[in-house]
């Protein structure tokens, strides 16, 4: 879009920004009924009301709050993020006097940082689901694996490996599903009988990196996770890694082939206790609005009524779980006792074990993106080539091949990075420092042709693929401000993208939406390439790191 | 946490003079507020409608949130605005009142011996190969001194006779409990522990702590992440996930079985000695000493104390009688069974025998 236009304030004020930023996540889980998950927490508390940080998977709880609401008085209005997040929101104070409470799957990372434990008051577990594997029936014949209760996660693991078994697992550096997932088979494989620790995770290397050649799926959320299932091209994807009541609830809606047999491994299970969690920071009136609904929760008839919504399992030891739910237990593998260890292993798989990420940017920088747009879009994805980022969770990871398109009428340049693997030198600094000088070197000037530049991202990434022949996570996200306005149009794409390879078909596009963009022609890109459009508008930053998970 | 402390001391402020107007006992009176913290493990109790309307009749209203014992102590150190705190234990008491500046020795109302749960089918391997035992009466005692040894051993659950028709049973044995950082429960294991590896001594010097600091760092990594308040391992436990030996207060199980729920096939092992869990009241004002006083000496507040399954100092039968056909088996008299208590370490000695069970450095 060159079309001068109004300039306002941008990026928007600090306090919006990590808004954002915590509850951004939700931009795709948003559809049901309840809160809208982007809804900002009341600025200030309210009587009745209180005021939580949670997982958007308990969006599911949203008819048994509702019954609290009644039978307490207390309003329960969440904010979304992810667990990783969450924790990090906490223990860096962001939630203090913002939320009253916060709510996820599990605290285990939380607590392994000893600010972020001095931030919770008090936490009651409320009800419990394993992390499990649902494998598609007929994979599941293929493999001999009966009806599934006699299989290990070595099994899993060696299916995999063979190419026999391919699977679907949420970003572990942000879903508690995909971090349980990575600390069940490093402990499973490196036959540590107790916590892991460094060691144990070296041992386990090799074991793991056969294990994630079958992952094909990644996803920062949940929700798009099991999505992608749904469309992937049968063969694709026949199993998905999640906690067993979401793959049980799938079922409900899953058509008979795609059904999933929930396979809890024989070895060990990682389990999520989902603690409703005081914060220290909580006022008074707001700790009383606490224990009035963690009482209500807990109470027998409302643990039964959870698990029959919810097809987790209640915490009341006399309350049977839901009809379905297996009594049959399971050795639970032990998190990681430190903070260093639990990063570590979020770092390796991050940057050794997962299969390498060929990632493309296509980024417009047509003239209305002059100024501050600009200054945004260099800011946000300079920061995916910083190293200060522990557990691998935005920067460009070792391995992974970077392409950025810098378009406007047309395609300006295209420049590919190659970041080196581990114990390479140089190390993999340099070619982030590299990557960097691209980025800093964009400047806006000239028109919008979306649709173009798409077009050769797509040509880009035959080429490489055929040029390399690998085996790689392989996506385009796509930033822009405008609507496209010069060159190919939505229906020249898709007959382009009905023209496809079929593997090239399955590469999504994550459209940014920032500034003048197009709704709905970004949203169009989306649904044809089974990709997920994201609001740039909060913080770009905010995005560009959420979008990691995706890629 | 400023402004939530502003809001205590104007509940508490406001509770000093309503109670200060009105004389107490009398129906339709108004109440004092005392406000407290509380282990995660008493909530029930405080919660409780008999518990709160016997405290109503005596003049005073309780609000209090549950917290880890040793996370008490540190939310308790601006004790502003606090009338009490009341812990699991005498340690984090001791730290509470050195704190607020206490002199007094708190009252101890009521107590409850640290215990294992097990699913029953576990239970009977631990007694297949000599871990535990259970008498005519049905009372299962768990061995510490063969616990401990297997702890050191390193001794793994396949190498138990009739493990292997148990999935769950995997990897080596050990006791999960809470984080000794940050609640009491986990803090009585590496007391209790200590004592057995100090050759039955209770730890009083250097010695005592290099004597056993290596198998506790060991039976603390080997648990990996520890929960923070007493609720959580054993709410896990009763979900049927988690690690199939629990620490756990007897009164967690008991107030289950007194309370009419089924608790399944869970059995309570006595460990042959045992720490007690003295429930210890700090009480900071006028209002937190009455507390105090009512729930020691107070009859209807005992017998509301032995039905959510603590055993009440002042009455020694009141649990037993309770407990007397109640699923699973509970030892009706802790001195019969020969349960031996040793006494905890200092809090200094206490607190460096956490560090070494923890790896860290303090």
């Amino acid at each position: 879009m060159n079309v001068p236009m109004k300039r306002r304030s941008w990026p928007v004020a600090a306090v919006a920004a990590l808004l954002a930023v915590s509850a951004c996540t939700s931009s795709g889980g948003g559809t049901s009924s309840g809160p809208k998950p982007s809804d900002p927490p009341a600025a200030t508390a309210r009587p009745g009301v209180l005021r939580v940080l949670a997982g958007s998977e308990l969006q599911d709880l949203a008819p048994i709050l509702e019954e609290a609401r009644k039978a307490t008085g207390v309003t329960v209005q969440f904010s979304w993020t992810g667990s990783l997040d969450g924790a990090d929101a906490v223990s860096s104070g962001r939630a203090d006097g913002k939320y009253d409470a916060v709510w996820f799957p599990s605290n285990q990372y939380l607590r392994l940082d000893d600010t972020g434990k001095s931030k919770v008051l008090s936490e009651t577990p409320v009800m419990v689901s394993p992390v499990a594997v649902g494998v598609r029936s007929s994979v599941l014949d293929d493999l001999g694996w009966g009806d599934g209760s006699k299989v290990s996660w070595a099994q899993i693991g060696d299916a995999a490996s063979a190419g026999k078994l391919s699977y679907g697992m949420a970003d572990p550096s942000r879903s508690n599903s995909g971090f349980s997932t990575l600390v069940a088979v490093a402990s499973a494989f490196s036959g540590a009988g107790s916590a892991l620790s460094e060691a144990d995770v070296q041992k386990a290397t090799p074991s793991l990196k056969r294990f994630f050649t079958g992952q094909k799926l990644t996803s920062g959320s949940s929700g798009w996770l099991a999505q992608a299932y749904t469309r992937a091209e049968p063969g694709m994807v026949g199993a998905l890694v999640n906690y067993e009541s979401v793959l049980l609830s799938m079922n409900k809606s899953l058509p008979p082939e795609q059904q999933l047999t929930v396979i809890r491994p024989l070895d060990g299970v990682v389990s999520a206790d989902y603690p409703l969690s005081l914060l220290s920071s909580s006022a008074q009136r707001e700790r009383d609005s606490f224990q009035r609904l963690t009482a209500y929760l807990l109470k027998e008839d409302v643990q039964k009524r959870i698990s029959e919504v919810t097809l987790r399992r209640p915490v009341a030891p006399g309350v049977p779980p839901a009809a379905g739910l297996p009594s049959d237990r399971r050795r639970e593998l032990p998190f990681p006792g430190s903070r260093a260890v639990a990063d570590g292993l979020l770092a390796s798989y991050q940057n050794d074990l997962r299969r390498p990420s060929r990632t493309v940017y296509v980024l417009d920088t047509s003239g209305s993106m002059e100024g501050s747009r600009i200054s945004a879009l260099k800011s946000a994805l300079g920061r995916l080539t910083g190293t200060d980022d522990t557990r691998g969770v935005r920067r460009f990871r070792n391995r992974e091949e970077v392409t950025l398109i810098s378009f406007a009428s047309n395609v300006k340049w295209t420049k590919t990075h190659a970041v080196p693997a581990s114990g390479s030198q140089p190390g993999p600094e340099t070619e982030l420092a590299s990557i960097n000088t691209d980025v800093q070197s964009l400047s806006a000037s000239g028109g919008t042709a979306v649709y173009d530049s798409l077009e050769e991202a797509y040509r880009v990434i035959g080429r490489q693929q055929s040029a390399a022949g690998d085996d790689r996570f392989t996506s385009i996200v796509l930033m822009t401000d405008g609507e496209s306005n010069v060159g190919a149009t939505d229906g020249d794409f898709k007959r382009f993208h009905d023209g496809l390879a079929a593997w090239q078909k399955s590469v999504p596009v994550f459209p940014i939406k920032f500034g003048e963009a197009a709704v709905s022609q970004l949203q169009g890109i989306a649904d044809v390439s089974g990709g997920k459009l994201f609001d740039g508008a909060g913080s770009l930053d905010g995005v560009f790191e959420e979008i990691r998970g995706y890629q | 946490m400023r402004r939530a402390l502003g809001v205590l001391a104007a509940l508490a402020l406001l509770g000093g003079v309503t109670y200060a107007l009105i004389p107490d006992g009398k129906p339709g009176a108004k109440r004092a507020t005392v406000v407290g913290l509380i282990g995660s493990e008493k909530r029930a109790f405080f919660e409780n409608p008999d518990v709160k309307a016997e405290l109503a009749k005596q003049g005073l209203e309780v609000r209090a949130d549950s917290a880890g014992s040793w996370t008490m102590s540190e939310q308790a150190k601006d004790g502003s605005g606090l009338d009490f705190a009341f812990p699991a234990s005498t340690a984090p008491a001791r730290a509470i009142q050195a704190n607020w500046g206490l002199q007094d020795s708190p009252l101890v109302p009521f107590y409850s011996p640290l215990v294992v749960v097990a699913h029953e089918p576990v239970a009977q391997v631990l007694r297949q190969n000599n871990l535990a035992t259970v008498d005519d009466s049905k009372v299962w005692t768990f061995r510490m001194d063969d616990y401990v040894a297997a702890l050191k051993a390193g001794r793994q659950w396949p190498d138990l006779a009739g493990s292997s028709a148990h999935p769950e049973l995997g990897g080596p044995i050990f006791v999960t409990t809470t984080d000794p950082e940050s609640s009491s429960s986990g803090a009585m294991y590496v007391a209790l522990l200590s004592y057995i590896l100090n050759n039955r001594q209770v730890v009083s010097d250097q010695a005592g702590i290099d004597a056993s600091k290596d198998v506790l760092r060991s039976a603390t990594a080997m648990q990996g992440g520890q929960k923070s308040s007493s609720d959580e391992p054993f709410k896990d436990f009763g979900a049927g996930v988690g690690n199939p030996l629990v620490f756990a207060y007897e009164s967690q199980v008991a107030e289950l079985a007194l309370r009419g729920q089924s608790t399944g096939d869970m059995v309570v092992l006595y460990p042959d000695t045992t720490i007690y869990s003295d429930h210890t009241v700090v009480a900071r004002t006028e209002n937190g000493r009455k507390l105090a006083g009512l729930l020691q000496d107070d009859e209807v507040l005992r017998r509301l104390e032995a039905r959510f399954g603590f055993r009440p100092q002042a009455s020694p039968g009141a649990f037993a009688e309770l407990m007397k056909d109640k699923k699973p088996v509970f030892a009706p008299d802790l001195t019969a069974a020969k349960v031996k208590q040793p006494t905890v370490p200092s809090l200094d000695n206490l607190t460096k025998l956490i560090a070494a069970a923890k790896g860290s450095k303090k």
